[in-house]
């Protein structure tokens, strides 16, 4: 058994010696693609943050004063009840919950997020409308509501989500577009590379057929070569999102605040997550491009 | 050892290689294949280790009909099974123990076994003291005993030799001979394609000719025709 470890692991490194240029080339683009995908992953996560706040069909938030006492509260409560041919439904995002929020969204604003703590931080009741209520309708509906005791404002989705969602689809679908060629490039580059790897060896390949090396035995320096090259061009855009997201967490961090852009940022470790998944994805990305070549140029 | 029944291979329909071909191979004989260029001679030889499949016979081998062997058993077949070429099918960027050494590496011999088994059989080939050349700093004998050597390293039960001695001088293919006997001796059955007359003439071993891939003679003792 150890004699064949050492095998597999001097067959592999030589390849990659003598393939040397191939093998950086699909090092490379198996790095760039994964990077595309990982900067994918973060920046829709850091859309959705910024859309926390909308989740589940919320069109209006109303936003109560700090101070705002049981009776206020029952009140608004009992019209939003009322007006239930508008609303569908609604509900309570108390102190708590309305902290929880400022910690997702303000995570890059520690100065603005300070200033809010639980005294002064407005609690909201976060109401969605009926299928058949439109904007217009839902506008003259809350204009009720911005005059009713305790209220510190009525903010409506439309103004804000509109502009977010584009931004999203945009850039989400490109790149997500881009980086899914770029990764198919990776796995023929890795392809391309495995076969050139086999044919450098052909001679070697047929005296081990010849003596009775069994294909698995054959195979396996040439497929974990190619899982190799997916797992270092992983690493590399790990390292890459790693320092992407740093200059993007201090980049943002000179925006003005309440410009939304903080929320962009993601933390809570859902970066070393995406690593992972680039990780994982280049090891796929590189064990399938490998394993269709060595099946395919193996054959006796 | 060996026994085909009726054995037919063609390559398409105008080209059969070999046409039914029956015939006994008893263990530690030696048999020569002679026949003109193009006769069938190494077509038969890749049949009995599965590198080509006939389309109709049977090709028993150590009691198994290797036919339809699935071929994931093949390597294990092989292992019974030596080989050597007309043009030695060295690596060349190995050194003479590293050649040989390979052939018990790739079927996952331990180290201190090939530490062991290489410098014996090297030293059974007439080599030894020459195990760090290159093959290109060798003589073709030179190199023909080293792939007698990673053949036999592994002991198998059948040397297969497709005109090894094909591209010697006379002298050298002696020597070869020679020591293909030798281990023939030992209790290897070899089955050896050739149209070297010499040869043949002076072992005066068991000759198989074919002819347009049909075997027209099988004499004990017989010499090239
Ligand atoms: N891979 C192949 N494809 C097509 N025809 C082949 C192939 N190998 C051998 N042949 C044909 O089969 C016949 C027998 O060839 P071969 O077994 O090499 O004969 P020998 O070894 O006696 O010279 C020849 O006509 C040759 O052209
Ligand atoms: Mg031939």
């Amino acid at each position: 058994m150890f004699s064949r470890t050492r095998y597999v692991f001097r067959e592999t490194f030589d390849s990659f010696r003598r393939n040397a240029t191939l093998t950086i080339a699909s090092i490379i683009t198996a790095a760039i693609s994964l990077l595309g995908v990982g900067l994918t992953l973060l920046s829709q996560e850091g859309f959705d943050n910024l859309l926390s706040k909308w989740e589940g069909g919320v069109e209006m938030i109303i936003f109560m004063r700090p101070d705002v006492t049981d009776d206020q509260r029952a009140l608004i409560e009992s019209s939003l009840d009322q007006n239930n041919q508008f609303i569908e439904s609604w509900t309570y995002c108390d102190v708590d919950c309305s902290l929880a929020e400022r910690d997702r969204v303000l995570a890059a604003e520690p100065g603005v997020k300070d200033l809010l703590n639980a005294d002064n931080i407005p609690t909201q009741y976060k109401a969605v409308p009926t299928e058949a209520t439109d904007v217009q309708l839902l506008r003259q509906v809350s204009e009720a509501f911005s005059e009713g005791p305790g209220v510190f404002e009525v903010v409506f989705a439309e103004d804000q989500i509109s502009l977010i969602e584009q931004l999203q689809s945009f850039f989400g679908f490109r790149l997500f577009l881009l980086s899914g060629f770029l990764l198919l490039a990776a796995i023929l580059l890795i392809w391309n590379t495995i076969r050139t790897a086999i044919f450098a060896r052909r001679r070697e390949i047929e005296v081990m057929k010849l003596v009775g090396a069994t294909d698995w035995f054959i195979r396996v320096p040439f497929m974990l070569e190619g899982l190799l090259h997916g797992v270092i061009g992983g690493a590399l855009a790990s390292l890459g999102l790693g320092i992407w997201n740093s200059q993007w967490t201090s980049g943002v961090q000179g925006f003005p605040p309440n410009s939304g852009f903080a929320s962009l940022v993601v933390t809570s470790g859902y970066d070393k997550t995406v690593m992972l998944y680039m990780l994982i994805i280049g090891a796929v990305a590189g064990a399938i491009g490998s394993g269709i070549a060595a099946s395919r140029f193996l054959d006796v | 050892m060996i026994r085909l029944e009726n054995v037919t291979k063609s390559y398409s329909t105008e080209i059969v290689a070999v046409k039914d071909a029956s015939f006994d191979v008893a263990k530690g004989e030696f048999v020569f294949l002679v026949g003109p260029s193009g006769s069938g001679k190494s077509t038969l030889l890749r049949m009995l280790n599965r590198q080509d499949r006939p389309e109709r016979g049977a090709v028993w081998v150590a009691g198994r009909n290797i036919v339809d062997l699935p071929s994931g058993r093949i390597p294990m077949l092989r292992r019974n099974i030596g080989n050597i070429f007309q043009d030695y099918k060295l690596l060349l960027e190995k050194n003479v123990f590293e050649n040989v050494a390979f052939a018990q590496e790739v079927i996952g011999r331990p180290q201190h076994v090939i530490r062991q088994q290489v410098p014996a059989v090297l030293d059974l080939v007439g080599l030894a003291g020459k195990e760090e050349r290159l093959p290109n700093q060798l003589s073709g004998g030179e190199q023909q005993r080293v792939s007698i050597a990673r053949a036999f390293v592994n002991r198998p039960l059948i040397l297969l030799a497709d005109e090894p001695t094909g591209n010697l001088d006379p002298a050298t293919g002696e020597g070869i001979m020679r020591l293909l006997d030798r281990i023939n001796k030992t209790g290897t059955t070899i089955v050896m394609a050739t149209h070297d007359q010499r040869i043949v003439n002076t072992m005066r071993k068991r000759v198989i000719q074919l002819d347009r891939g049909i075997i027209v003679r099988d004499q004990a003792r017989g010499v090239y025709e």
